[in-house]
């Protein structure tokens, strides 16, 4: 990547364009850039954690700190300078709000921007949202609604002060501090997400969801969820990305744990559309995400992913079928675009007997970019009956983009049962030529072919998000073709 | 004394009995430097985390046969194809045998490299194509340059349909306790003509040894080559086995790989597409028990339009084996219009065993047809049951399904001797007697 | 409607049209007949717009117009219609969908908004049942693994929904049983009427017995060699087509 200077900037915030891409003149309290022991107990003390957080973190920091940042996968990119990231940072007005009415206005408007509007789906879309602005929760609705059913839905900040209990128990044991280097680096100074428990066989009512995005400049952003979805529940979260547009690489480290007590069911979707850098390939997030969940006997744990942002993506939304008769499944579209890379896939780790995962991935490569699905699938050797399919096509755009696929199969025991397929191929020209015929011009045309080609994976979204979503993979594309 | 060290003291003393002033000495001092600074692959290379060659570089290895021994022809026949009529170059702890081998200079060479290294009528053709095509992040590959010395050195002209299957073996009599064999060969072949080749690596006692070996193949415009490889050695030997071809315009290249016997077996073939219209078909089949492990690494790279490349392997695993499949397909920009196909098909037949697959596609050409399937299953209990109820007892039942698994890669033997020695080397290894229905 | 004026065309230096001349008028039914190679479906393709072949002389008109220089949705926009004789599968894309945004990009194209979503629906059932299709029908994909028969029909209903002023059957005879076959001409007769035009292209008279046609021309080896009036099919019928050789 070339040496980004301020003038470049200049020029690029003339010249760009970002579908999402407005900056957000909030007045925001943020730590000096860099990282020690210091750092991560200044971030503990500022949320008045309790002192066996803090030693989490701290343990989290010495461990990280002896760790190399990972080289295996399959992108390119200029590593991020930890030194000049600040850890913190949250609107300066903390507020405590009652209603909408309190929210800083200029906020609201941001919301606005992005068509999520908080007044509005309060009242039309039966949808909670709990909103991370930067680092810390400003918003939470439907709280009351969820109340009643016992369901926690808060920021992870307040659950470590209100349920300390249930964070000590379930925080780091899907996705452990030593998990790795991003993972280890958002246990020390994550600042702040979604905590979530359902209680014993409680349905949840509503989709729980909640809006990510970046917004103070050289800020890397720490997000840490937890979902715990106790016996015979049920709940489906959305989690939806938008990063306005920025002029140097963010970090972007969030991990994701999701717990699936016996018999319980999560539903975990998420459109991904950080800021992907510019025509040239400068700028643009750096999204490296650990997203894992536990499946306990006959329980079931369903990803499903649209990833048209950021520069550089590495994220594997795995589950761990621990439980007898436990499921997971990964459905996954990506799409790069321009100079974009992704490296995305999942890990199915089947130990349960009878367990089952399939795996739906469409990648799609346009431009100059790079594509790669990386998957494992481990059948250990007390898993019986273990099942498995896998599916990955790639779709090519053009001759200057790469599509890659590595997937992994590991078997230890005789009775499982794995099948894998991948195919790559293009848009057809007689294709287009039969749209063009019927009347539909060819960016229209291409767009709806490639629609059909995520079909599979578009179907297994919300329906609010399907919408979404299809937008995305057209504006994603826009200019691709010709 | 650790086998790197050892390795690097003997190298130091077989380059001092050598003539030092010629380009193969360059390119043995050049792929010593490389193995010196990289050493042995370890565990954490992408390319060797599914086989540990951690014990297999334990023993303390003799890097030359300390004797040249003789063997009689009646105890080695059983491991020739004596149906048909061969060439045969045959060589005994690395050595050349010239007595049980048959060689040419009629019209085509099927000799040896050590001639090759020496004569000055070859010294073109060593220089044109010795170590040209070798990947040289292949450890292993470059140990081999290092102590290149003997192996099948076959170069045939053009417009020649060479008359018979050439026949390699390497034998290992076990006067050394502990020995390691780097064989080493070179295969030309020219315009329009066309070879069959079978390689085969053969302990004869239990002793301990490990071969690493190299081929390269050079396929011009429209040349045929078939090569087999029959690796069913005895438990006591280790074989990594490197092949590299490169291929002209319109050649045809088949490599089939049949793993069946040794303790360790890793293939590292790859194959590179020079041109246009090129077929490339990587067959294997493995079966395997006990604490076997045979791994196959493959990569097909295409560089070139309009090129094809078939890839079907298939395994067995029992007891506690270990299989692994690692295939790379690569499609470069220019490559627009390839075919590639890739298809690995394992069965798990015991408790312990365990198969590692990894299929990979990497595409950089938007117009290709590129597909990769994978599937791991067991026998169909219902397809036992309904052959037991024909009659057939389990575990002939059993055999016939597995043999049956394994058909289609069998039948791209085309030299019939070879595909029913194949077969029996099969029954034997299944325990059945399947000669009635095969 | 369509004048066809001295019409050279080729594929990679190829010529397959030889200087076609074809006159269309409103409320006309045409029938091109040829033995295969003579150049049938190069011309529909041709008219249609397909970039794969290059016209090196002559000129097509559509409604006093040169449509030369127009992109195929251009050509479609104005109510040129081409039912494909090999129709292309786009996997994921259901039929509803497909016709849909046809529909809109062709009203978009006239500066009109997009048809509203209750009279899509009812013109997609109105026009369903004039070609026998069901409901499901109409979910799945385009084309993936329709049979034959499904296939045309299907063109014939996009033909249906989007009404075009000149319609050109490419083989649409070919793989339909005679039931199938009875089903798509009704559609097409229905469909006709004194604004717009066919013109059938087919290797065999059977089709002709059920779309009639006012003229039928014989194409071959890149010309039309004789003209006529519908008579003239039952006598390549009866002779095939050596006799005009």
């Amino acid at each position: 990547m070339n040496k980004y200077t301020e003038d470049d900037l200049k020029k690029e915030l003339e010249t760009k364009e970002y579908a999402y891409g407005f900056y957000t003149d909030i007045e925001a309290d943020k730590f000096l850039a860099g990282l020690n022991e210091d750092v991560v107990r200044a971030i503990s003390k500022k949320k008045n954690e309790p002192e066996w957080m803090t030693d989490w973190r701290l343990e989290a920091y010495r461990i990280w700190e002896k760790m190399e940042e990972p080289e295996w996968a399959n992108v390119k990119y200029t590593k991020p300078k930890f030194n000049e990231i600040s850890y913190y940072s949250a609107p300066k007005q903390k507020p405590k709000l009652d209603s909408l009415d309190e929210v800083d206005p200029e906020l609201l408007e941001t919301f606005k921007k992005l068509g999520i509007s908080l007044d509005e789906q309060k009242r039309l879309s039966n949808v909670a949202v709990d909103i991370v602005m930067d680092s810390v929760s400003v918003a939470t609705t439907f709280k009351k609604t969820l109340g009643e059913k016992g369901i926690i839905f808060c920021p992870i900040s307040e659950a470590i002060q209100e349920h300390p209990e249930l964070v000590k128990k379930y925080l780091g044991s899907v996705v452990p501090k030593t998990d790795n280097f991003y993972a280890a680096l958002n246990s020390a100074v994550f600042s702040d997400g979604s905590f979530c428990y359902i209680p014993k066989g409680v349905k949840c009512p509503m989709e729980l969801s909640t809006y990510f995005r970046i917004n103070e400049g050289g800020t890397g952003q720490f997000e840490r969820t937890l979902v715990i979805a106790d016996a015979g529940s049920y709940v489906s979260y959305l989690e939806g990305c938008t990063a306005p547009q920025r002029d140097e690489n963010q970090l972007h480290a969030a991990v994701v744990e999701l717990i699936a007590l016996d018999d319980a069911e999560i539903k975990y979707s998420t459109v991904q559309n950080w800021y992907p850098g510019d025509k040239e390939g400068k700028g643009g997030v750096f999204n490296f995400v650990t997203k894992r969940g536990l499946c306990e006997t006959n329980a079931k744990i369903s990803w499903t992913q649209v990833e048209t942002g950021s520069a550089i993506t590495w994220k594997y939304p795995s589950c761990i079928l621990k439980g007898d008769n436990s499921v997971g499944e990964f459905y996954s579209i990506a799409v790069t675009n321009h100079h974009q890379q992704a490296d995305t896939g999942t890990k199915m780790i089947h130990i349960g007997k009878n367990t089952k995962s399939t795996i739906i991935s469409k990648g799609i490569s346009a431009g100059k970019s790079q594509n790669s699905y990386r998957g494992l699938v481990r059948i250990g050797s007390k898993a019986e009956n273990a099942r498995n399919f896998s599916q990955c096509d790639s779709l090519l755009m053009g001759n200057n983009c790469g599509a890659h696929t590595f997937p992994y199969i590991e078997v230890k025991n005789k009775s499982a049962q794995i099948e894998h397929e991948a195919t790559t191929s293009k848009i057809g020209e007689d294709q287009v030529f039969y749209c063009n015929q019927r009347g539909i011009p060819t960016e229209k045309a291409i767009a709806l072919i490639v629609n059909g080609f995520s079909k599979d994976v578009l179907n297994k979204l919300p329906m609010e998000f399907a919408v979404e979503a299809q937008k995305l993979l057209e504006i994603s594309l826009e200019g691709s073709v010709g | 004394m650790d086998l790197k060290e050892k390795l690097i003291s003997s190298f130091l003393a077989f380059e001092n009995s050598t003539a030092t002033d010629t380009n193969i000495h360059q390119i043995r001092s050049e792929s010593f430097q490389l193995f010196e600074q990289h050493g042995f692959p370890s565990k954490k290379e992408e390319d060797w985390k599914y086989t540990s060659i951690r014990e297999v570089l334990k023993p303390d290895y003799r890097i030359f046969s300390s004797t040249e021994s003789d063997i009689n022809l009646n105890e080695v026949k059983k491991y020739f194809i004596h149906e048909i009529d061969t060439y045969k170059l045959i060589f005994v702890n690395g050595i050349y045998n010239s007595l049980l081998s048959t060689t040419t200079h009629d019209g085509v060479d099927i000799c040896v490299m050590s001639s090759a290294f020496t004569k000055p009528k070859y010294k073109m053709v060593v220089d044109f194509y010795f170590n040209k095509i070798i990947n040289k992040n292949q450890h292993f590959a470059n140990l081999n340059t290092s102590f290149a010395t003997e192996g099948a050195f076959i170069n045939i002209p053009k417009n020649v349909v060479v008359s018979k299957p050439i026949e390699i073996i390497y034998f290992n009599t076990g006067t050394d306790a502990e020995l390691m064999l780097q064989p080493r060969n070179l295969v030309v072949v020219g315009e329009n003509s066309h070879v069959q080749i079978m390689e085969r690596h053969q302990s004869l006692k239990e002793n301990t040894v490990l071969t690493n070996a190299v081929t390269e193949i050079f396929a011009h415009k429209r040349a045929i080559v078939d090569f087999y490889k029959i690796q069913n050695d005895l438990d006591t030997a280790s074989l990594i086995d490197n092949t590299f071809v490169s291929q002209q315009k319109e050649s045809i290249v088949s490599v089939n790989t049949f793993s069946f016997g040794g303790k360790f077996i890793r293939n590292n073939l790859e194959f590179y597409q020079e041109d246009e219209r090129i077929t490339s078909n990587l067959n294997g089949f493995s079966i395997i028990g006990k604490e076997q492990l045979a791994a196959n690494y493959t990569l097909v790279h295409h560089k070139q339009p309009n090129c094809e490349s078939h890839e079907l392997y298939k395994g067995i695993y029992a007891d506690q084996s270990t299989g692994v499949f690692n295939g790379k397909i690569i499609v470069d920009r220019d490559a627009q219009k390839t075919n590639a196909f890739q298809q690995n098909n394992s069965m798990l037949i015991d408790d312990n065993a365990s198969i590692n697959s990894k299929p990979q596609l990497e595409i950089f050409a938007d117009d290709v047809r590129c597909s990769h399937g994978c599937t791991i299953g067991q026998l169909d209990d219902k397809a036992i049951f309904y052959l037991r109820s024909r009659g057939i007892p389990e575990k002939e039942a059993k055999a016939l399904m597995l043999y049956a698994f394994g058909n289609d890669v069998l039948e791209k033997i085309k030299i019939p001797e070879l595909k029913t020695r194949i077969t029996k080397i099969i029954a034997m290894k299944l325990k059945v007697d399947l000669s009635l229905e095969l | 409607m369509l004048s066809i004026k001295n019409l050279h065309a080729g594929l990679e230096n190829k010529e397959i049209l030889r200087g076609i001349d074809l006159e269309i008028k409103a409320g006309e039914i045409h029938a091109i007949m040829g033995p295969n190679g003579s150049g049938k479906s190069t011309l529909s393709s041709v008219i249609a717009g397909n970039e794969t072949y290059e016209v090196t002389q002559g000129e097509i008109l559509f409604e006093n117009e040169s449509i030369m220089g127009f992109s195929p949705e251009e050509r479609a926009h104005k109510g040129v219609f081409l039912s494909f004789q090999y129709p292309i599968e786009i996997p994921g894309v259901t039929v509803t969908n497909f016709i849909k945004t046809a529909i809109n990009e062709t009203r978009k194209s006239k500066g009109l908004e997009d048809m509203p979503a209750k009279d899509l629906l009812k013109l997609i059932r109105e026009k369903a049942a004039l070609l026998e299709i069901d409901r499901n029908f109409l979910s799945r994909s385009l084309n993936e693994g329709f049979s034959g028969g499904e296939k045309k029909r299907n063109e014939i209903f996009q033909m249906a929904m989007l009404e075009p002023k000149l319609a050109i059957l490419d083989e649409t005879d070919s793989g339909l049983d005679i039931d199938a076959l009875k089903i798509v001409a009704n559609g097409v007769n229905k469909l006709k009427n004194e604004n717009n035009a066919v013109l059938v292209i087919t290797h065999y008279q059977r089709l002709l017995d059920y779309i009639v046609p006012d003229f039928v021309h014989v194409l071959h080896n890149g010309k039309i060699v004789k003209s006529g009036g519908k008579e003239l099919a039952f006598e390549l019928e009866e002779k095939g087509y050596d006799w005009l050789k």
